[in-house]
Order: C-alpha cells, then structure tokens, then sequence
C-alpha cells in the first residue's frame, strides 16, 4: 500500500466496457422540490455542457447527468441520487466517448480506500466503474470528481447524495428524527467565468478537455453567485430554490457548501433549527437566523414557516479570509 | 523517561521551524523550567513548481528542558518557559500567543534578542506568533505552534477533556507569491490585497506531507487519535476528512459543550481547533481543505497542504 506514497501522483485507471446499469426517469414525490434517481443507478460524465446566467452569459460546464442533470432541467448540478440507511448502495460510473477520465468521490459517506474515488490512493475511470459503498446514516452528503478538483468540481462535476431513514420515508430526516413537509436543496455554488473559457476549460469547445493548464487556474475570483445553478433574478424564482409553502409548515432545506467561497444563507429574519451537519444529528439543535457553511460542510435547517408574508432568503458568499461579501444569490419563501 | 525522546526532529526545508508531534509520553515529575532559542530570520523556500519564495522564518537553534525541541513547544502545564528570540529581519517583531501572559509585551529590534518567560497555561493548543506587523509576520511564515500537556501526565486535550491514544499537530499556513516579492525588495503590501497561491501543512507541500513521519497521520483502527488544527494562515481552511468523521473536541481551547460529528472542520484564520478521530476503518484516506486550490502550488494539482492518513 506505501507504493501509493512512493509514487503519488502516478495515475491508475479503472475501465474498459460497460454501459452500465438501465436506470429509471427520474421522478419526484413526498414533500421533496427537485427529481431524484434512486440507487442503484449511473451517472455519465460529459465534457461538452453549459450553463446559462442570468445576464445571458453561457458558462461551459463538464458535468455528471442521467438524463439531465439536476431536476432534469439543467446541466449543473448534477442528479440527486438517493438510498435508504443501511442500504448497499451501487453508482455506475459512465465515462462518455469524448471525455477524459474522472472520478466520483462520495463526499462525507466514508466509503473504503477502493471506492473513494481520489487517483492517488485507488483510481481514475475510464470507460466505466460501479462503486459501492453502504450508507452509514441518514441525512445530506455530496458527491463529485476527484480528478483535478480545483477544475473539475468547478466545472460543475457535483451533486447531492440523499440517505433517507431505514424505512425510506421522504418526510423524516432520519430514524425517529424530526419529521417535515417539504424539502428544498440548496447548492451554494460560486463560478468564477474565467475558470470556463480557455485555458483548461475546453468544454465548450467541444470535449477532450482533461489536463488543466496550471497558470489559468491560480487565483480564484468568483464572479457568479448561485442557488443550484441559478443567479439574479433566477434563483429568485427556480422551483427548486424558492420556497413556497403553508403556514405552519415545516420546511427541511438541505444546505451544501459546493462552492469555495464561505457562504452565510439567512431565511429573511426568520428563526429555523439547524438540526443536522454532515450527515449527522447535531446533539442540541441550534436555533439560528443565520448559519456559515464552509465549502464541504452541509447543514440542515427546519423552518416552520409563519401565518403569512413573503420574505428575502439570502446566500452571502464572503471572501476565503472571511472578511468581505463578494456577492449574494437571494430567492423568496412565500406562505400560501 | 524523558518527552523529548518521543518527539520527530523538525524538518528540513520547512518554511517553519515548526511540524507536527508524534507519540508523546508526558512526565509525571515537578514542572520543569524550559529554555527554547529562536532565530527569526529571512529564508528562500523552493515551491512545487520550482519557484523560490522569500519567507521569514523561526529557526529553534537549540534549548534546555523537556520540550525545546525543532518540532514546536511542547510542554507541560505549569512550565517555566523562556524564549529566546533573536531577530534578524529587517524590522522590529514582538513574540506572542494568544492564550498565554508573557513576561514582556517588549518588541525586539533589528539585530538584538530578548527573553519572553511565561507559566505554560491550562492544556491545549497554542500559537506563537508575531503580531506587531499585523498579519504580515505570520503570512510570511513567523508562526508555530505550542502543545500544553495537562499537569497530571494523562493523554487529555485538556483536563477533564477527552482521551487519546496518538496525536499530531498540523499547521496550515499559505503564501501569496506577491507578498513575499514585496517584503524581500523593501516594499508595502495591502493584507487587503492577500490572495495566496501556495499552501502548506507543517511548511510543507504535498507529496512532502506524505513522506514527514510528523505530517503522515499514521493510525491503527480502533484508536482515537487527536489532531490539533493550527491557523497560522490568512484564510479559512474548511478540513475535509476521507474516510471518517470526527468529532469536534475544542475551539481555541474552549471546550465544545456538545460533540458535533463532522467530516469537514472550519478552522478560521488564528485559531486553534481540537478534533478526536475514531478511527473505524483502515486504509489510506486524504484531509484537505476543501477551498480545492488550496490543494495546489500556483495552480499544479495534487499539492499544497494535501496530507494522507493511514490506518491498520
């Protein structure tokens, strides 16, 4: 095994055949606000996607779909994958035609070394892989490539993993936890447009795109602040984003640090219960207006929504000193 | 027996004088007095891609007493301390570390020493710095890190605190290649500015972190294991575990009142955060930050303050 530390940054590849598992639409239900593919299921990597924002800018993205990407109206992020606690859990990894290879690492569900989907300890894909892996607890996790991440994650190579309680239900966020109505997703995810064009970012250009050039990947300076691949006055509205629902409802909105930037998200004034980080049960929930994610970390609030009203949600991505906004994704909740 | 036998010489080429700890075995005997000598001190630093930096540095230049070791302070509560700095930058500089009352608020000058004495305070972990020029002393690499054993020779983060079977301290800390050109030619630069580009755990870069028996969290299944996170940078590092989730034992020496399991640790900029890994399973898993280009040297990936954890 300390050949790996020998030789860190020799390559090893998994691939060849396979087409991987036949995996159903995806469909949505219970209270949840986004589609959802359940495992076992694939996902194929693409190099040649874009995504559009809301000043009509065209950002090329590489990306993980099955059938579309998430909520199957937009290439980044990527599908939800769900599966129950204590399931073995099966994600086939398809690597398309004109791609280079890639990697999906399960982000905070603490498979083994051989599933972890990082080159230097287990493999690259090429062609295709299944990983498998069982899911520990219920609650929020992520998954993306692990191949250049600087480049690849922002790129757009990310997405949600849902482990829900033993049972599957959609309306409880883990055995014998709290209970809810609803549920939102919520990527806060920066883009900084100049990581997309030229230099590594040869996906618009139609593929082989792999290797970053090292010197157009320095210094990160987001210019795009997003909710799920939306911004301005999108992300305002987005089905998946803004929240709509009744008086006295309890909301459960799953928050993912995807992005590089801290982000501070704010429900309008409104108090909500962070009742969960990382998958696990915080021992005391904490009753909050406002919560920090950092990139990797997830947190999960419950918002008991008011009698009435509308209110300003927002996602303030500060600085890596932690010092200044640099920008904000804002979005409503409504009471109907 | 005494600590300093458990403890790893520093390491060669580290932008700090300064790296993690291994095994250590605290003495049960009186508190003993503890001489550590510190030159700072400019000193060029080869990055990843080839590219020599000028950074400043402490350099332990030898002491006296369990503890005064090239690895960082390590000492045990109630320890006469006395540092001995001797400056050889181009400016004044002050010792200090938050947490602990020194004999001397004083600066020291340009080409002369002083003496800052102090009672190792209540267990944990610590960081020496220089704040009299802002946060350019620690951008530049005057940092390291101070671990304060509790008094009644247990394996305890802090009294009462939880237990561990190994630990390891890892001080990430970064560079923004336009500081460094600024202060080895004499010129100001706006920490407002700061933008690094280079990143290190214990002073080094991955693959180093791999091969530095300090910095190469080497564990056996069923083992905690306490890792002491060190800010000695100028961002966040939010730390992301493969393979494990850990719990969150103290924050600048305070005590978490409820045990929050995580696999990702915000550690913000000057702090000093305590975590307990249960170690489930084994294999080789990476902990980075997941601000990804602080996995790279000005842009060439996998670098920058990557380490492994190994577990049997």
């Amino acid at each position: 095994m300390f050949n790996i530390l020998k030789e860190p940054l020799m390559m090893h590849r998994r691939g060849g055949g396979g087409g991987g598992t036949t995996t159903p639409p995806p469909t949505t239900g219970g209270g949840r606000t986004f589609s959802y593919l359940t495992a076992p299921t694939s996902l194929t990597a693409s190099m040649n996607s874009s995504l559009t924002m809301a000043d009509g800018a065209s950002l090329s993205t590489w990306v993980f779909s099955n059938g579309g990407g998430f909520n199957g109206d937009r290439s980044v992020p990527g599908p939800v994958v769900e599966a129950n606690q204590g399931q073995n859990v099966q994600v086939t990894l398809n690597i398309g035609m004109m791609s280079s290879p890639h990697t999906i690492h399960f982000h905070g569900l603490d498979v083994n070394q051989q599933n972890d989907g990082v080159p230097a300890t287990s493999f690259e894909v090429s062609g295709s892989y299944t990983y498998n892996f069982t899911a520990p607890h219920a609650g929020t996790y992520m998954y993306h490539c692990h191949v250049d991440t600087h480049q690849h994650f922002e790129m757009g190579m990310y997405g949600t993993v849902i482990i829900r309680p033993s049972d599957g239900s959609t309306t409880r966020a883990w055995n014998n936890g709290p209970t809810f109505d609803k549920e939102y997703l919520w990527h806060a995810m920066t883009f900084d447009s100049t990581w997309h064009s030229g230099g590594g970012g040869m996906g618009g250009m139609g593929g082989m795109g792999g290797g970053a050039d090292p010197s157009s990947l320095v210094r990160y300076r987001p210019d795009y602040f997003t909710i799920n691949g939306r911004d301005g006055a999108n992300a305002q509205t987005d089905s998946t984003v803004a929240i709509s629902a009744g008086a006295g409802q309890k909301v459960l909105i799953r928050v993912q640090g995807v992005g590089y930037q801290p982000a501070v998200v704010r429900l309008g004034g409104l108090s909500f219960e962070v009742i969960a980080s990382d998958g696990r049960p915080l021992p005391n929930p904490i009753n909050t207006t406002s919560q920090l994610v950092c990139a990797g970390e997830r947190y999960d609030l419950l918002l008991t929504m008011p009698s009435s009203g509308q209110y300003t949600a927002t996602m303030d991505y500060y600085d890596i000193r932690n010092s200044g906004v640099l920008g904000t994704a804002t979005t409503t909740i409504t009471v109907v | 027996m005494k600590r300093r036998d458990f403890l790893k010489a520093g390491t060669a080429g580290s932008a700090f004088a300064l790296s993690g700890l291994t095994t250590l075995v605290p003495r049960l005997a009186m508190a003993a007095t503890v001489n550590v000598n510190l030159v700072a001190e400019g000193a060029y630093k080869t990055m990843a891609d080839g590219v020599s930096l000028f950074t400043w540095q402490f350099r332990d230049t030898g002491g006296t007493g369990p503890g005064a070791l090239t690895s960082g302070l390590v000492v045990q509560e109630g320890d006469s301390v006395n540092v001995t700095v001797t400056n050889n930058v181009d400016r004044s500089i002050r010792f200090s570390m938050d947490g602990v009352s020194m004999s001397t608020t004083s600066s020291v000058s340009p080409g002369s020493s002083r003496t800052y004495s102090f009672t190792a305070p209540a267990a944990g972990t610590y960081m020496y710095t220089d704040n009299r020029n802002g946060e350019i002393g620690r951008a530049m690499g005057l940092a390291g890190p101070m671990v304060v054993m509790p008094a009644d020779g247990s394996s305890r983060l802090y009294n009462g605190g939880p237990n561990f079977d190994r630990q390891y301290t890892l001080v990430m800390s970064d560079f923004d290649d336009r500081l460094n050109s600024a202060v080895e030619n004499g010129q100001s630069y706006n920490m407002a500015n700061y933008e690094p580009n280079y990143y290190f755990a214990n002073g080094l870069a991955y693959p180093d972190t791999a091969s530095d028996s300090d910095t190469l969290i080497t564990m056996g299944v069923g083992e905690d294991v306490a890792i002491r996170f060190v800010n000695a940078g100028a961002i966040t590092y939010p730390m992301h575990f493969h393979g494990y989730h850990v719990n969150v034992a103290t924050r600048n020496r305070s005590p978490e009142t409820a045990v929050i399991s995580k696999d990702t640790v915000q550690v913000e900029r000057d702090e000093c955060v305590d975590i307990i890994l249960p170690v489930a399973q084994s294999g080789i898993f990476p902990l980075h930050t997941h601000y990804v280009p602080g996995v790279t040297a000005n842009g060439n990936y996998p670098n920058g303050g990557l380490i492994l954890m190994s577990a049997a």
